[in-house]
Protein backbone atom coordinates (compact mmCIF):
# COMPACT_ATOMS: atom_id res chain seq x y z
CA UNK A 1 0.00 0.00 0.00
CA UNK A 2 2.07 2.95 -1.75
CA UNK A 3 -0.35 6.39 -1.41
CA UNK A 4 1.96 9.76 -1.91
CA UNK A 5 -0.03 12.84 -0.27
CA UNK A 6 1.33 16.02 -1.38
CA UNK A 7 0.52 18.67 1.13
CA UNK A 8 0.40 21.81 -0.43
CA UNK A 9 -1.92 24.61 1.48
CA UNK A 10 -0.43 27.60 2.93
CA UNK A 11 0.16 26.03 6.37
CA UNK A 12 3.52 26.21 7.52
CA UNK A 13 5.88 22.79 8.31
CA UNK A 14 5.07 22.82 11.88
CA UNK A 15 1.52 22.79 11.41
CA UNK A 16 1.30 20.32 8.88
CA UNK A 17 3.66 17.97 10.77
CA UNK A 18 1.30 18.46 13.83
CA UNK A 19 -1.03 17.82 11.80
CA UNK A 20 0.16 14.60 10.23
CA UNK A 21 1.49 13.53 13.60
CA UNK A 22 -2.54 14.26 14.68
CA UNK A 23 -4.48 12.62 12.18
CA UNK A 24 -2.52 9.44 11.21
CA UNK A 25 -2.11 5.88 13.68
CA UNK A 26 1.45 5.79 14.18
CA UNK A 27 3.69 8.32 12.17
CA UNK A 28 7.24 7.04 11.24
CA UNK A 29 9.90 10.23 10.57
CA UNK A 30 12.53 8.64 8.78
CA UNK A 31 15.35 9.56 6.56
CA UNK A 32 14.31 8.74 2.89
CA UNK A 33 11.39 6.58 2.11
CA UNK A 34 9.65 2.79 3.17
CA UNK A 35 11.28 2.11 -0.54
CA UNK A 36 14.02 4.35 -0.51
CA UNK A 37 15.35 3.84 2.97
CA UNK A 38 18.81 6.34 3.91
CA UNK A 39 19.80 5.73 7.27
CA UNK A 40 20.17 2.14 9.49
CA UNK A 41 18.32 3.40 12.25
CA UNK A 42 15.46 4.35 10.00
CA UNK A 43 15.51 1.23 8.96
CA UNK A 44 15.82 -0.46 12.39
CA UNK A 45 12.50 1.57 13.51
CA UNK A 46 10.68 0.67 10.13
CA UNK A 47 11.38 -2.78 10.35
CA UNK A 48 10.05 -3.39 14.15
CA UNK A 49 7.17 -1.69 13.10
CA UNK A 50 6.76 -3.79 9.66
CA UNK A 51 6.68 -6.63 11.94
CA UNK A 52 4.44 -5.64 14.60
CA UNK A 53 1.61 -4.89 11.64
CA UNK A 54 1.60 -1.34 12.24
CA UNK A 55 -0.35 0.81 10.14
CA UNK A 56 2.62 3.04 9.04
CA UNK A 57 2.43 6.48 8.01
CA UNK A 58 5.99 7.46 6.69
CA UNK A 59 7.31 10.99 6.35
CA UNK A 60 10.62 11.65 4.69
CA UNK A 61 12.64 14.22 7.16
CA UNK A 62 15.46 14.79 4.00
CA UNK A 63 13.34 16.46 1.61
CA UNK A 64 13.86 19.71 3.93
CA UNK A 65 16.17 20.61 6.64
CA UNK A 66 13.43 22.39 8.40
CA UNK A 67 11.18 19.61 8.47
CA UNK A 68 13.49 18.27 11.39
CA UNK A 69 14.01 21.27 12.87
CA UNK A 70 10.08 21.26 13.07
CA UNK A 71 9.47 18.20 14.52
CA UNK A 72 12.38 18.27 17.06
CA UNK A 73 10.60 21.22 18.50
CA UNK A 74 7.35 20.10 18.46
CA UNK A 75 8.85 16.80 20.40
CA UNK A 76 11.98 17.83 21.87
CA UNK A 77 13.80 14.63 20.34
CA UNK A 78 16.88 15.40 18.69
CA UNK A 79 17.33 12.66 16.65
CA UNK A 80 15.59 10.68 13.75
CA UNK A 81 13.82 8.33 13.95
CA UNK A 82 10.77 9.47 15.73
CA UNK A 83 7.59 7.33 16.12
CA UNK A 84 4.21 8.61 17.39
CA UNK A 85 1.16 6.17 18.21
CA UNK A 86 -2.16 8.09 18.51
CA UNK A 87 -0.43 11.33 18.42
CA UNK A 88 2.25 10.37 21.32
CA UNK A 89 5.89 10.43 20.41
CA UNK A 90 7.24 6.71 21.54
CA UNK A 91 10.47 6.53 21.10
CA UNK A 92 13.32 6.46 18.95
CA UNK A 93 14.49 3.45 17.07
CA UNK A 94 16.73 2.13 20.33
CA UNK A 95 13.23 2.40 22.15
CA UNK A 96 10.81 0.64 19.50
CA UNK A 97 13.17 -2.27 18.92
CA UNK A 98 13.48 -2.69 22.96
CA UNK A 99 9.22 -2.73 22.66
CA UNK A 100 9.27 -4.74 20.32
CA UNK A 101 11.56 -7.36 21.77
CA UNK A 102 9.57 -7.47 25.10
CA UNK A 103 6.56 -7.46 23.14
CA UNK A 104 5.15 -3.83 24.23
CA UNK A 105 5.39 -2.66 20.83
CA UNK A 106 2.38 -4.74 20.16
CA UNK A 107 0.67 -4.01 23.14
CA UNK A 108 0.49 -0.69 22.48
CA UNK A 109 -0.53 -0.79 19.42
CA UNK A 110 -3.24 -2.58 20.57
CA UNK A 111 -4.60 -0.84 23.62
CA UNK A 112 -4.07 2.66 21.47
CA UNK A 113 -5.40 1.56 17.85
CA UNK A 114 -7.75 -1.80 19.32
CA UNK A 115 -7.46 -5.32 18.81
CA UNK A 116 -7.74 -5.24 14.83
CA UNK A 117 -5.00 -2.74 14.19
CA UNK A 118 -3.33 -5.76 12.42
CA UNK A 119 -6.07 -4.96 9.50
CA UNK A 120 -5.04 -1.83 8.56
CA UNK A 121 -0.95 -3.24 8.27
CA UNK A 122 1.06 -1.22 5.59
CA UNK A 123 2.16 1.81 4.81
CA UNK A 124 2.08 5.28 3.01
CA UNK A 125 3.78 8.28 2.30
CA UNK A 126 3.00 11.67 3.26
CA UNK A 127 5.20 14.08 1.44
CA UNK A 128 5.43 17.32 3.28
CA UNK A 129 5.97 20.68 1.00
CA UNK A 130 6.28 24.10 2.10
CA UNK A 131 3.37 26.08 1.11
CA UNK B 1 36.03 13.87 19.82
CA UNK B 2 36.54 10.78 22.24
CA UNK B 3 34.65 8.49 24.18
CA UNK B 4 36.38 10.07 27.17
CA UNK B 5 34.63 13.21 26.48
CA UNK B 6 31.49 11.32 26.50
CA UNK B 7 32.00 9.63 29.63
CA UNK B 8 32.81 12.56 31.79
CA UNK B 9 29.72 14.42 30.59
CA UNK B 10 27.36 11.81 31.85
CA UNK B 11 29.32 10.77 34.73
CA UNK B 12 28.62 14.65 35.47
CA UNK B 13 24.92 14.30 35.16
CA UNK B 14 24.59 11.19 36.92
CA UNK B 15 26.90 11.04 39.82
CA UNK B 16 24.97 8.45 41.18
CA UNK B 17 25.01 6.16 38.64
CA UNK B 18 25.93 2.33 38.70
CA UNK B 19 27.09 1.90 35.55
CA UNK B 20 28.36 4.81 33.10
CA UNK B 21 29.76 2.81 29.80
CA UNK B 22 30.56 5.47 26.43
CA UNK B 23 31.10 2.66 23.68
CA UNK B 24 32.84 3.57 20.04
CA UNK B 25 31.35 2.00 17.40
CA UNK B 26 33.13 3.83 14.27
CA UNK B 27 34.55 6.90 12.76
CA UNK B 28 34.76 8.89 16.05
CA UNK B 29 31.49 9.85 15.96
CA UNK B 30 29.14 6.69 16.00
CA UNK B 31 28.90 6.29 20.08
CA UNK B 32 26.63 3.61 22.42
CA UNK B 33 25.99 4.85 26.02
CA UNK B 34 24.68 2.34 28.88
CA UNK B 35 23.94 4.36 32.24
CA UNK B 36 21.85 2.92 34.76
CA UNK B 37 21.50 5.52 37.19
CA UNK B 38 18.64 6.12 40.37
CA UNK B 39 17.82 9.53 38.04
CA UNK B 40 15.92 6.71 36.11
CA UNK B 41 13.58 5.14 38.35
CA UNK B 42 10.02 5.82 37.77
CA UNK B 43 10.62 7.48 34.53
CA UNK B 44 9.31 6.40 30.85
CA UNK B 45 12.06 4.89 28.22
CA UNK B 46 11.16 8.89 26.63
CA UNK B 47 12.16 10.74 29.21
CA UNK B 48 14.83 8.57 30.51
CA UNK B 49 16.40 9.20 26.50
CA UNK B 50 15.71 12.73 26.80
CA UNK B 51 17.66 13.27 30.22
CA UNK B 52 21.06 11.17 28.12
CA UNK B 53 20.42 13.90 25.54
CA UNK B 54 20.43 16.84 27.62
CA UNK B 55 23.57 15.92 29.22
CA UNK B 56 25.08 15.36 26.02
CA UNK B 57 24.22 18.38 24.91
CA UNK B 58 27.34 20.34 23.80
CA UNK B 59 28.56 17.28 21.63
CA UNK B 60 24.97 17.33 19.55
CA UNK B 61 25.02 20.89 19.02
CA UNK B 62 28.95 20.95 17.82
CA UNK B 63 28.61 17.89 15.56
CA UNK B 64 30.72 15.44 17.71
CA UNK B 65 28.10 12.99 17.74
CA UNK B 66 26.72 11.38 15.02
CA UNK B 67 24.99 8.61 15.66
CA UNK B 68 24.22 7.61 19.52
CA UNK B 69 22.73 4.64 20.53
CA UNK B 70 21.11 4.90 23.89
CA UNK B 71 20.46 2.22 26.67
CA UNK B 72 19.13 3.28 30.10
CA UNK B 73 18.09 1.43 33.43
CA UNK B 74 17.10 3.15 36.40
CA UNK B 75 18.24 1.08 39.36
CA UNK B 76 15.00 -0.43 40.68
CA UNK B 77 14.14 -1.92 37.46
Amino acid sequence: MTDETATNDAATYSEKIQGVIDGSDVVLFMKGTPDAIMCGNSERALGALRRAGAPITAVDVLLDMQIRDELSAISGWPTIPQVFVKGELVGGADIVEDMERTGELEQTLTDKLGENYWDGRGENTVVLVEG
Amino acid sequence: MSAERLQGLLEGAFPDAAEVRVIDRGGGDHFEVRVTAPDFDGLSRIQQHKLIYAALDDPWKDGSIHELRINTKGTTQ
